[in-house]
């Protein structure tokens, strides 16, 4: 069973990524491809499929890494504030007028690597950096970072008020073809350096000392694995803005599944990723249709009781001790 | 012949605390080696060196030769296996996954184990008697089962040297003395060189060929367990009294602690007097009775604080009734008392023309020839008698024979 969860996610991702092109704001249904409206409609679905579907699997991705690495079944971009601090770098590119396919995720990646360091060298005095050192000053720069985004958008001319407010809301819908190519090449590249080295993250899962002694050069290992993690969250904010839970919910549920071998669980958790973010931006566009609810709400709202049923059916299964 | 492990001239510490100072031992390929010693003697910090995850102040570390910080991690781990003393980990792993991991270094990233790691890995769970449960999640093991697991673990990087750290600290005696002699079989049947700190003396000494005692950052002794386990260096070394006996049936070393150093045997039936009051002498009086002597005190005023540490310890009081100067009568008691006293304690008491009497105590102990220890700091601040009588007199004892104290230590060491 442990085996085949990545062989089930992969033959259900075609039926349901061809199945959510169906679902449209207005209506259910495949848009007719012979009308120049048609097409229109469903390009625009097409993106918002291959969006929900990057952003999904980077921020499970990010999540399952930041959870191995740091040991801490709690670990999550939103709450270590590489999340905050990617919107930062995102709120400030877009202020500047930069927000091309390139320099938004980038400065996002900027705002969140700063923040990621920040946090670990905060929580980390001397060696390891203690657990809740660690998520108290993730919390602390997350929210200095909303704070600053806050001051921001208050200070900012309108036009760019607008700007910086539809994309925080967390939104799927593609702003750019050209970015959501960039992300998705930087999105796909981290996760394959990140699965190449699973091995290595397998083994810190036993802390750095014990990785060390299986002959990882941890470090090494560390800064690659959290800045692989930070650049796909970056890339995920910048692509959707700021959507939760995902980077949580899915890591946990698909580790009680697939069990701890980052070789299986880091594909499992990209597909498992993306596969729910498009189910869920889908959910909410037919329960909202006309219009729709945010898919973070969607996130929150069906991804909560799921893992808290997963959490007792199986109390020791995953990583919660 | 290199040696497995030697270290040179190794020093290391934290921020600013040398822990290991200058040390220097090695230990050959096929040894079995213990390494021992009380709380903070270091023996975590030297493991953490020589496995190279402590860069040392100075000196070195020799793995085959080969400096253990310029070693490539992937090398290292082919020579070096570690067993911590306690694993944390995903609870979900099994055994079999976790005796995997030992294949980390060998294993290219992009290359799934084929069947030579198979092989190994199966090896390592047969030998440690864990192939029946290499299904079982680690937080399903005992205790005993969960070592194991992790000895597979460190089998499956085929190495040359193990290291362990407590291997048997949270183990019950049988699974203590089935883990050892798991690591014997090993040491014996494959030549790995073993290398444990134990805070067990007698598992340590049954097991290993050699024994290294470390205090204070530096080797104490270092040898076969003859040389090692021997009632004053290791009384030194853990500062308790600590007997060595042979069992008769196998002619192993027994290392048994006993009491405490600082025992009653020191003052057994030995008298004391002491001359408090003020509440300065409450600790020296615990400290008297605490070594055994037989104390006795006074002349006190009832409502004094140490003649109430006096009473609560149990101690021969003489008291006086408060807010009067003491009689002739509780002097001759106390008289008594401090006549049949080997020696007489002054403490750091305030002399007014009520107490000054006391003084005599310490005079005709001083005429009889027994010890007269006399506390000699603030005299002037302390003595409220017209004409200063009692600094005189008190300067008169010290210039007699009396001996000046202001420290319990000392107090106590003249005592002896």
């Amino acid at each position: 069973m442990k085996r085949r969860i990545v062989w089930i996610l992969l033959g259900l991702a075609p039926l349901l990524l061809g199945g959510a092109l169906f679902i449209g704001a207005g209506e259910v249904g495949w848009a007719d491809w012979g009308t120049p409206l048609g097409r229109a409609i469903l390009s625009l679905r097409a993106g918002r499929v291959a969006a929900g579907f990057l952003v999904g699997a980077a921020l499970a991705c990010a999540g399952v890494m930041l959870q191995a690495l740091l040991r801490n079944p709690l670990a999550e971009p939103y709450v270590l504030g590489i999340s905050g601090g990617a919107s930062l770098g995102a709120a400030l590119a877009i202020l500047a007028g930069a927000a091309g396919t390139f320099r938004l995720p980038a400065s996002a990646f900027l705002g969140g690597a700063l923040a990621l360091a920040l946090v670990y060298g905060l929580a980390s005095r001397s060696g390891a950096p203690a657990l809740y050192a660690l998520l108290l000053s993730g919390v602390i720069v997350g929210a200095v970072c909303s704070s600053l985004l806050m001051v921001l958008l208050s200070l900012a001319p309108v036009a760019g008020q607008h700007g910086i407010t539809w994309w925080m809301l967390g939104n799927l819908q593609v702003m750019s073809w050209p970015l959501l190519g960039g992300c998705a090449v930087l999105i796909a590249a981290s996760f394959a350096g990140l699965w190449l080295r699973a091995r290595d993250w397998n083994a810190l899962t036993l802390g750095s000392d014990m990785a060390w002694h299986l002959g990882v050069r941890t470090r090494l290992a560390m800064m690659f694995g959290l800045g692989l993690a930070a650049l796909m969250t970056a890339a995920a904010v910048a692509l959707a803005g700021l959507i939760g839970f995902v980077g949580l919910i899915v890591p946990h549920a698909l580790r009680a599944l697939t069990g701890p071998d980052h070789r299986r669980l880091l594909p499992a958790a990209a597909l498992g990723g993306g596969l729910f973010l498009v189910l869920c931006d889908a959910l909410g566009r037919a329960l909202g249709a006309p219009g729709e609810i945010p898919v973070g709400v969607i996130t929150a709202l069906t991804g909560g009781p799921f893992f808290l049923a997963l959490l007792r059916r199986r109390p020791r299964g995953g990583w919660l001790e | 012949m290199i040696p497995a492990l030697s270290c040179e001239n190794l020093t290391v510490g934290y921020v600013r605390q040398p822990v290991l100072r200058d040390l220097t031992f090695q230990v050959a390929e096929g040894e079995r080696v213990a390494l021992l010693g009380p709380n903070g003697a270091g023996k975590s910090t030297l493991l953490r060196a020589l496995t190279g995850l402590q860069p040392p102040w100075s000196g070195r570390v020799r793995l085959f030769g080969a400096d253990v910080r310029r070693l490539p991690a992937a090398a290292r781990a082919r020579l070096l296996a570690v067993v911590p003393q306690e694993l944390r980990a995903p609870a979900a792993l099994t055994v079999e996954d976790l005796a995997f991991l030992g294949r980390t270094a060998p294993l290219a990233p992009w290359r799934a184990p084929d069947e030579a790691d198979r092989r190994i890995v199966e090896r390592a769970l047969v030998y440690t008697d864990m192939n029946e449960l290499r299904d079982r999640p680690l937080d399903a093991l005992s205790g005993g089962e969960r070592q194991r697991a992790v000895i597979a673990m460190a089998l499956a990087q085929e190495p040359r040297v193990i290291v362990m750290d407590e291997p048997t600290t949270h183990l019950d005696l049988n699974h203590a003395l089935e883990i050892l002699q798991l690591v014997e079989r090993l040491n014996r049947e494959q030549r790995v060189t073993v290398l444990m700190t134990s805070h067990d003396l007698n598992l340590a000494a049954e097991f290993c060929h050699r024994l290294l005692l470390l205090d204070h950052g530096r080797l104490a002794a270092d040898g076969a367990r003859d040389v090692v386990l021997r009632e004053d260096i290791l009384r030194e070394v853990y500062h308790c009294d600590i007997r060595v006996r042979r069992d008769p049936q196998s002619g192993s070393l027994l290392v048994l602690p006993a009491r405490r150093l600082a025992d009653p045997r020191t003052g057994r039936n030995r008298r004391v007097h002491v001359v408090a009051g003020g509440g300065c002498a409450g600790e020296l009086l615990r400290r008297l009775s605490l070594a055994g002597f037989r104390v006795s005190c006074g002349v006190l005023n009832r409502q004094d604080t140490d003649a109430r540490a006096a009473e609560a310890l149990g101690l021969d009081v003489v008291l006086e009734k408060p807010f009067s100067p003491i009689g002739a009568d509780a002097l001759a008691r106390a008289a008594a008392l401090a006549a049949e006293a080997e020696a007489v304690l002054v403490c750091e008491v305030p002399f007014g023309p009520g107490n000054l009497v006391n003084l005599e105590l310490a005079e005709q102990a001083v005429r009889r020839g027994a010890r007269v220890l006399i506390h000699d700091r603030n005299l002037e601040l302390r003595d409220y008698t017209p004409g200063r009588q009692a600094l005189a007199r008190i300067r008169r004892l010290l210039a007699g024979g009396a001996r000046p104290w202001h420290q319990i230590s000392q107090a106590m060491n003249a005592l002896g």
